[in-house]
């Protein structure tokens, strides 16, 4: 690269050259931590599950497709075994990755968009609004989220009115239980951004772009958010093992779908259908060992991204 | 301790706890359905004059707020429905049950209360104990067997939703070896020779959930302990002890672990209201008659002032044990009273 003027064009280039070496550097640092790529390996066996349940195990089975027996151990034609009324285990787990894997990735685009707005904004803007915001936070912070998600649920679903409507693909009751876990669990997130936002506002950078004329929206899009999306990623990870884990809890206190079963659904239905106490493992096991492998993979995807990715810890390291 | 500061976080306690009451208004609100309805539900014959006599006896004719706005302006209303629940809700009045026909949601939850405090304060003692202990080891030996070993079950148990450890322990101790009673808080029609028997059924009745819960826990105070113990020994104050010759397990005892105590202590009150979720689920794996069993009754059958009762218990006990936190937090360490 030749000294002096870059026309727009090489310009381009350049920015698009130095992105793409900050990513190789990102992946090679990545690729040295073991429980990181242990994470990441898990989460594609489950992505690839989820992404095309069909062509594994064929469509959903139901009350009326069902073939084996009334809770069948595992055999040769059932390798999961058979739930109380014949369905096979193996195939309600399978669709049920897709069934918790999307609700917990819609949940947890609304919870870190409301988390990074606020903290940006917050942390930006300050004074009052920065006041009065974090009030809000604190308050989620503080109340038990999850009994106010339990109240929320039918209060919404009654609102809205069920029905068999669906949003990509998800029927309307999961929907809202998508909402309610995004509206309830954005505070520690609003909390990380605004702390980061509060150091950035105080940077040279900031106060160059205030100086050639730049509004404080325009700042905030351009030069805070660039600054931020690390920690945004990094945070979005933990979220996604959270909303995975509210998704199941919510299901197994009687709010899931039992025409859509997600894991956590499943498990709902072991139980009342008394699986534990009759013996009937194979029930309850697959889509238990799947939530905690994918909730474990996301915690090591998490803590690995945070790492690299968090300055704060970067730099205690 | 600073007086002001004692004052500002009870304050901001005060302030949160009235948000919550106000928010439980507003909720009861925004249910669909009228709740002179429910009021009749199995009532016989009813005509718009009895409908009419209900509205005006719950005072459901009364305007919502104080304060009215209509065409001819803003008015002031001393009988409305938002003083007169506030009112009841500061004398502890909070309604009747829509499903325990005649009982007020205060006894309903009175009856709950005690099983609950039980198994969450057993399991929360020993995991705290357990957990801690676990924590300094690992952080301690770092990079040692029991810290590899400890680190993976933490964040495996970390992973494990509450019911499905339940429902595992439920599986192999109660079903397969009927080593302990899988259900409720005694045994169905049991009658005792006294009260150590009682006692001890009891007691066996408790093994699993209290277990179930304890080890829920483990994981995250372990996590949490081992961090802080790492990050304790890499402070000078450490080296300075090492270099005065004190034996290893006096520097852990004495200047250690005090000090990476206290983060601890903030996360076991934040922990508090995610417990609150795994609370419930444990309760129903195990029938257990608390305030968890007694959520999903209601939820199931849509009794929503006591959900509300629950929500109001549950928020306002969080927020005072993060209060008692912070109190306890200014206490040990001066650095926070500010």
């Amino acid at each position: 690269m030749s000294a002096g003027v870059m026309t727009p064009s090489e310009l381009r280039r350049e920015r698009w050259r130095l992105r793409g070496r900050a990513v190789r550097a990102f992946a090679g640092r990545y690729a040295r931590r073991r429980d990181g790529i242990l994470g990441a390996g898990i989460l594609a066996v489950f992505a690839a599950l989820a992404a095309a349940p069909e062509l594994i195990v064929g469509p959903l089975q139901t009350a009326v497709t069902a073939t084996g027996g009334r809770l069948e151990p595992p055999a040769p034609g059932f390798p999961l075994g058979t739930d109380e009324i014949g369905r096979d285990i193996l195939n309600l787990t399978v669709h049920g990755a897709r069934v918790s894997m999307v609700i917990g990735l819609l949940a947890t685009v609304i919870t870190v968009v409301i988390g990074a707005v606020v903290g940006i904004v917050a942390g930006f803007v300050g004074g009052r609004l920065d006041g009065a915001l974090m009030r809000v936070t604190d308050f989620f912070l503080v109340i038990p989220t999850f009994v106010l998600a339990l109240i929320l649920t039918p209060i919404i679903r009654d609102l809205v009115g069920s029905g068999s409507r669906e949003v990509f693909g998800i029927r309307m009751t999961l929907i809202v239980i998508v909402v309610v876990i995004g509206i309830t669990s954005w505070s520690s997130t609003a909390r990380i951004i605004r702390g980061q936002t509060l150091s950035l506002r105080e940077r040279a950078f900031v106060d160059r772009a205030r100086v050639v004329g730049a509004g404080p929206g325009s700042i905030m899009r351009r030069h805070i958010l660039p600054n931020v999306i690390n920690l945004i990623v990094a945070n979005a990870v933990l979220v996604f093992a959270g909303a995975v884990l509210t998704e199941t809890t919510l299901s197994f206190v009687g709010l899931g779908d039992p025409f859509q079963p997600s894991w956590g659904q499943i498990l709902e239905a072991a139980r009342a259908s008394g699986a534990p106490g009759l013996g009937a493992w194979w029930y309850f096991a697959p889509p238990g060992v799947s939530i905690v492998l994918v909730v474990f993979a996301f915690t090591l995807v998490g803590s690995a991204l945070d790492d690299l990715l968090n300055p704060k810890r970067r730099v205690r390291r | 301790m600073a007086g002001s500061f004692i004052l500002r976080r009870i304050g901001v306690a005060l302030a949160t706890i009235a948000a919550i009451v106000l928010l439980n208004f507003v909720l009861f609100r925004l249910m669909p359905g009228s709740p002179e309805r429910v009021i009749l539900h199995g009532t016989p014959r009813v005509t718009p004059e009895i409908l009419e006599a209900t509205r005006e006896r719950w005072g459901l004719n009364d305007p919502l707020l104080p304060i009215v706005i209509d065409q001819s302006g803003i008015s002031f209303a001393a009988e409305n429905q938002f003083t007169k629940y506030l009112a009841a809700t500061v004398q502890g009045d909070l309604g009747y049950s829509f499903v325990a026909r005649g009982q007020t949601v205060g006894a309903v939850l009175a009856q709950r209360i005690w099983p609950t405090v039980l198994l969450f304060g057993l399991g929360e003692i020993i995991a705290i104990a357990a957990g801690l202990a676990l924590g300094a080891y690992s952080g301690w030996r770092r990079g040692g067997p029991i810290d590899f070993v400890g680190n993976g079950v933490s964040l495996l148990l970390y992973a494990t939703p509450y019911f499905l450890l339940g429902m595992v322990l439920l599986m192999l101790f109660g079903v397969a070896l009927r080593w302990f009673p899988i259900f409720g808080m005694q045994t169905a029609g049991a009658t005792y020779d006294g009260p150590i028997e009682q006692l001890l059924d009891l007691g066996s009745h408790l093994v699993l959930p209290v277990a179930t819960v304890a080890l829920g826990l483990i994981g995250q105070y372990a996590i949490v302990m081992r961090s802080s113990i790492v990050e304790t020994l890499s402070e000078d104050y450490i080296t300075t002890a090492r270099a005065m010759g004190l034996r290893e397990g006096r520097i852990l005892r004495g200047h250690a672990v005090p000090n990476a105590l206290l983060p601890t202590v903030s996360l076991v009150a934040i922990n508090l209201g995610y417990v609150v979720a795994g609370a419930i689920t444990v309760e129903v794996v195990f029938s257990w008659p608390g305030l968890g069993t007694l959520t999903v009754e209601a939820l199931q059958a849509r009794d929503y002032p006591v959900l509300q009762g629950v929500f109001l218990l549950l928020s306002i006990s969080v927020v005072v044990a993060n209060l008692l936190a912070d109190l306890i937090y200014g206490l040990l360490d001066p650095r926070v009273r500010t």
